[in-house]
């Protein structure tokens, strides 16, 4: 017999059917009698006091219900995270990006409430901005906010063991800079939040990836008790990062509704989007390395500073994950971080995929190729021989249990034929490698707290013809409420087929923080697992009595009870489950999750923490275009170590879509600005996502692993894979062509730059021979 | 990020239609598939008054193969029925291929001919090929057709010698020597992205012999621009490689690029190079093939 009857299935998505059918609706499909349609008016300058704001004009607008300011809302500042509370709902006395949030309006109708924000006056006084993050560090800077001298926004300084003494004992020291870009998510969906009062309740359903913390902030804005609060996920179009914090639409959906006594309906367009932003920061990063002559790290030090744009948003987190998960992939002791956020007058930059991970990993990979290359090692060779093990902990103090970096590499290799091909491709084509690790769900959440991180309840039907999971989990469409299911059914001994689920409703579901930190399927899935095992023993202490049977000798699977001594010995689960119902009422499980006290006690040390990491080995081969820089991906072999996998295709489809925001970070995508700091490409065109043209052929393979600290021993997926993609293709290239371009994206015209310089750098060589 | 209020006609004959933009002058505007028209009205970029479809006037949607005259593209063919096009398989195949370059597949359905003609934007993908293979233009205003050849016929950005009253009826590619032509876009990404430089080239090749040569730069000037020094390097020439390295470099002198978010002027001018030299050795490969 298999070991599982319902989880390692590529069984169908839950939701499957209701999506491709267009019947599932999403929060901006929704529509309640008497809605209105609201929309906020924001900054056209980067900084600029505000004088005064007009809003008479759009107020005689027929049609216009109200139109409000920061008069109308409370002036509590918040943000995501509690370590810097920088934002209100609307600016108060300046606004401090192209898009900050100044006004809002609800209507009748979207056409009206496009008109009256062309009707309200604001008048401005242009103050200077600063939109280089070295520049707004720099002594006599436009100051954006008062309370942080110098634009600091954060700064970080961490030191493990001694990298001096390492770098002085060291054969060779290499020092390495690199700048990446500013990225947005750009989920498919935009943002869009409907508010609605019942007396003194407010209801909101929203495009979000955390419905608890959307309520946490609602709730502490307006003084409310969590009870007063719902927050109701719909049909979700992704999140990547971009939705984890609640966005002007939420406060000021709820205070327009209060005012009119309508429900509002607020939304952004994807103008809206790109200005509202919390994408990747744009980090600026110099590596130092020192390693023995076989190549064994000693030390390094990696010296940071990032654009974080005019607000914290999860700013802080991003700049402490930066340096935390560059220890996790390979083994040294000696470890610097320096990091410096800086404010900026552009919009604010959050998690993004990865956190603040895939660019240090980008430099840190591209840096170890160079040291490979002075050494004249195999890049692979190098890797392998730093490659972290299990059961180790990092110098950050991060305790890393089942880890499979040795053999990701190895298959990796052999999978892709590195052998055959690493500098023996023909011109234009090369192969590259990088490696790749992610925390699966944060040690510690958000905002200090001792709630657990994840609970469920299992209600099992009277007729015992169905269940329903009841979590808080978040499914934006990677596919938790499936493999939650999945999860559920194989605890219970039930099947999947008959499971359904109520997810993320603050109301009707248990806590859970939701979709981020690639954090659902270990802890969301730990807490469902007890549900399941809290149903079963239930079940079959009942079926004990039926049976005449002790219940320790009985077991239940796909639906049957069955004793495991005299196997056909059977009752079906649906006859238990009703008989259970008829003596003892509802047949209900219950389940939660707490992580164990992880990390060190240094400032910032529970950042980076989890109970198990992933693992990723990728190996790209790129053709390049000599005469105009032009790059082909034409396959990826990415190998994980991701545990026990609950529903292979879906993991596998985790990993071709972090591939893909990888890819399209690594040579296409960039938010660029003009000198005013206005947005040039906020739209999918001049914004360039990659198509299905430009993708690669992926080969996406496992290794055996089993981590003892997750359910089943599962581990993350979904943002893992985006983090070696942006490394592992600027090796790719230089193999290819022997040049290295040291920022993100690696667009065809910096590659051909960088071949026209090498060409002419050559001839004037050559010049100097003769 | 909203469409403006305007008035909506549907006209049934192309007279009425006429009519009707006569009334209104500059403020009203032809649509056709709309995807230039309407994304510039929802950005604030245009506003007009009337809007005048051209939905319900029957014909203008065929290609056909005329005899003296050459072929005939309806002003409503949309870029996918010239990718689709037997006729245009058979005689001008850089034209699908110049089609099938554009935009995604739903843009393709729904955009026109003309509509990628009138827009005038430099990037523009159809008036490149069409140029290089003298392509002219038929205009119907309320007193008669007039046809001009399209060269002439774009006279800066957004700015065509179309006047308010008129509708562009139909693309005529003559009959012509012409033995091989080509088409290269050179875009940011494999698919749904514009031409950071597109390049068309038309040859008539006796032998190895360039009779004549027509090569079109789009997307480096304010409208798509032959590349005349260019053409007369090869033009009476034996053709060599080095000849048309030589016509490359002299494209990448002759264009007028500027640097934008897409590119920088010199890397445009390089791509100039790169691509009329690609464009002109598929126009004269694909004669030496056949012969
Ligand atoms: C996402 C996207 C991607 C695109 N990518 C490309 C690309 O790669 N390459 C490219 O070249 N273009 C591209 N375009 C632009 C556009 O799709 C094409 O130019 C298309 O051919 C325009 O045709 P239309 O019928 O939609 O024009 P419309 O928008 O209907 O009209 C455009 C202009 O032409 C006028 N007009 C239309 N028909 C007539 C007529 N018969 N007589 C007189 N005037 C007329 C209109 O008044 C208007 O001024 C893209 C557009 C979008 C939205």
């Amino acid at each position: 017999m298999e070991k599982y009857s319902v989880i390692g299935k590529s069984v169908p998505k839950i939701d499957s059917r209701a999506k491709v059918t267009g019947q599932a609706k999403y929060t901006g499909d929704l529509k309640f009698p008497n809605m209105l349609i609201g929309k906020i008016l924001t900054s056209p300058h980067a900084h600029a006091r505000i004088l005064n704001i007009d809003t008479s004009e759009a107020e005689k607008l027929p049609g216009v219900k109200a139109v409000i300011t920061h008069k109308d809302v409370p002036s509590l500042k918040y943000g995501i995270s509690p370590a810097r509370w920088d934002e209100n709902i609307f600016c108060i006395d300046k606004v401090r990006f192209v898009g900050d949030k100044v006004a809002a309006v609800a209507a009748l109708d979207e056409e009206t409430v496009y008109k009256a924000l062309k009707l309200i006056k604001v008048e401005y006084e242009v103050l200077p901005a600063v939109f280089d993050p070295i520049e707004a560090l720099a002594e006599g800077a436009p100051q954006i906010h008062d309370e942080y001298r110098r634009n600091i926004n954060t700064e970080i300084h961490q030191n493990f063991g001694n990298v001096e003494e390492a770098f002085a004992k060291a054969h060779l020291v290499r020092t390495d800079k690199f700048i990446g870009q500013r990225t947005y998510q750009c989920p498919i969906e935009p943002h869009s939040a409907i508010s609605m009062w019942e007396g003194g309740k407010l209801t909101v359903y929203c495009s979000t990836q955390s419905p608890h913390y959307f309520q946490h902030y609602i709730a502490r804005e307006f003084g409310l008790p969590m009870g007063d609060v719902r927050v109701i996920k719909t049909y979700v179009g992704g999140g990547f990062g971009g939705k984890l914090e609640p966005t002007g639409l939420e406060f000021a959906g709820a205070v327009l509704a209060r005012i009119t006594g309508r429900p509002v309906k607020m939304f952004y367009d994807r103008h809206d989007m790109f200005a509202h932003n919390r994408g990747r920061h744009r980090q600026i990063m110099e590596i130092t390395t020192g390693v023995d002559k076989d190549g064994k790290i000693l030390g390094m030090h990696a010296n940071f500073i990032m654009d974080g744009g005019a607000y914290t948003s999860l700013g802080i987190a991003s700049a402490y994950y930066a340096g935390a998960m560059l220890t996790l992939t390979y083994d040294f002791e000696n470890y610097k971080f320096d990091m410096i956020r800086a404010y900026t007058n552009l919009p604010a930059c959050g998690a993004q995929r990865g956190h603040g991970a895939p660019q240090p990993r980008y430099a840190f990979e591209c840096h170890l190729d160079n040291v490979a290359t002075q050494l004249g090692i195999d890049p692979l060779e190098l890797r392998l021989r730093n490659a972290r093990q299990p059961n180790t902990v990092t110098p950050n103090e991060f305790k890393v249990n089942s880890c499979e970096m040795t053999a990701c590499l190895e298959k990796a290799r052999e999978i892709s034929d590195w052998e055959k091909k690493k500098g023996q491709l023909p011109k234009g084509k090369g192969i590259g490698v990088a490696v790749g690790s992610f925390v699966s769900g944060a040690g510690y959440p958000i905002y200090r707290t001792d709630l657990p991180h994840s609970a469920a309840i299992i209600k099992v039907h009277p007729d015992g013809s169905a269940a329903t999971l009841y979590v808080g989990a978040t499914d934006i469409g990677q596919g938790s409420d499936t493999v939650l299911c999945q999860m559920a059914a194989e605890a219970m001994g039930y099947t999947y087929e008959n499971m359904k689920i109520i997810s993320a409703d603050t109301e009707t579901t248990p806590h859970d923080f939701g979709a981020y930190a690639s954090r659902q399927t270990l802890m969301s899935g730990a807490a469902v697992k007890q549900a399941g095992e809290d149903v079963k023993n239930q079940l079959l202490e009942m079926a004990g009595v039926m049976m005449d049977k002790n219940p320790g000798n009985l077991d239940c699977r796909e639906g049957v009870i069955f004793s495991k001594l005299e196997p056909e010995k059977t009752l079906p689960f649906t006859a238990v489950a009703r008989e259970y119902f008829v003596k003892n009422g509802p047949l209900v499980g219950r389940g939660s999750y707490t992580p164990p006290k992880l990390g060190g006690t240094f400032k910032g040390a529970p950042v980076g923490t989890s109970p198990a990491y992933s693992f990723a080995a990728q190996i790209s081969e790129v053709q390049v275009d000599e005469e105009t820089g032009e790059i082909n991906v034409n396959h990826v072999w990415d190998v994980h170590d991701c545990g026990m996998v609950i529903n292979p295709a879906l993991l596998h489809a985790q990993v071709h879509g972090a591939l893909y925001m990888g890819m399209g970070e690594s040579i296409w995508e960039e938010v660029q600005f003009d000198a005013k700091g206005k947005i040039l490409n906020p739209n999918m065109s001049d914004y360039r996502m990659p198509t299905a043209l430009d993708m690669p052929v992926i080969t996406s393979a496992l290794v055996e692993s089993c981590e003892p600290a997750g359910p089943w021993g599962v581990k993350e997926v979904g943002e893992g894979a985006t983090i070696p993609t942006m490394g592992c293709y600027a090796n790719a290239i230089y193999d290819a062509m022997g040049v290295r371009v040291n920022s993100l994206p690696l667009s065809y015209e910096k590659v051909w730059r960088a071949l026209k310089e090498k060409r002419e750098k050559e001839k004037g060589g050559g010049k100097k021979k003769k | 990020m909203h469409l403006p209020d305007f008035n909506y006609y549907q006209p049934e004959t192309l007279q009425e239609a006429c009519e009707i933009l006569g009334r209104y002058g500059a403020k009203a505007k032809v649509l056709a598939g709309g995807t230039d028209l309407l994304p510039k009205m929802k950005q604030d970029v245009l506003a007009p008054e009337a809007l005048v479809s051209l939905k319900m006037v029957s014909g203008m949607s065929d290609i056909e193969k005329v005899p003296g005259r050459g072929v005939v593209i309806g002003a409503k063919t949309s870029p996918n029925d010239l990718v689709n096009s037997s006729v245009l398989h058979e005689n001008f195949m850089s034209v699908s291929e110049a089609a099938h370059s554009m935009a995604n597949n739903q843009v393709r359905n729904m955009g026109t001919i003309a509509g990628n003609i009138v827009n005038a934007i430099p990037s523009a993908d159809l008036p490149p090929i069409l140029i290089a293979l003298s392509a002219t233009v038929t205009l119907v205003g309320p007193v008669g057709s007039r046809t001009l050849v399209l060269e002439d016929f774009i006279t800066g950005v957004s700015r065509t010698a179309i006047a308010p009253d008129e509708i562009m009826e139909e693309v005529v590619i003559p009959e012509q020597s012409t033995t091989g032509s080509a088409y290269f876009k050179f875009g940011l990404r494999h698919s749904g992205a514009l031409a950071v430089v597109g390049v068309a080239a038309a040859v008539t090749m006796q032998g190895s012999l360039v009779r004549d040569v027509r090569i079109v730069l789009g997307a480096v000037a304010p409208t798509p621009m032959r590349a005349k020094k260019a053409e007369e390097i090869l033009r009476g020439k034996n053709v060599t490689d080095d000849l048309i390295a030589e016509a490359g470099k002299s494209a990448a002198v002759e264009c007028k690029p500027i640097s934008d978010i897409r590119a920088s002027e010199e890397y445009r001018r390089d791509m100039v190079r790169v691509f009329t030299k690609r464009a002109l050795r598929k126009a004269i490969y694909l004669e030496q093939s056949e012969s």
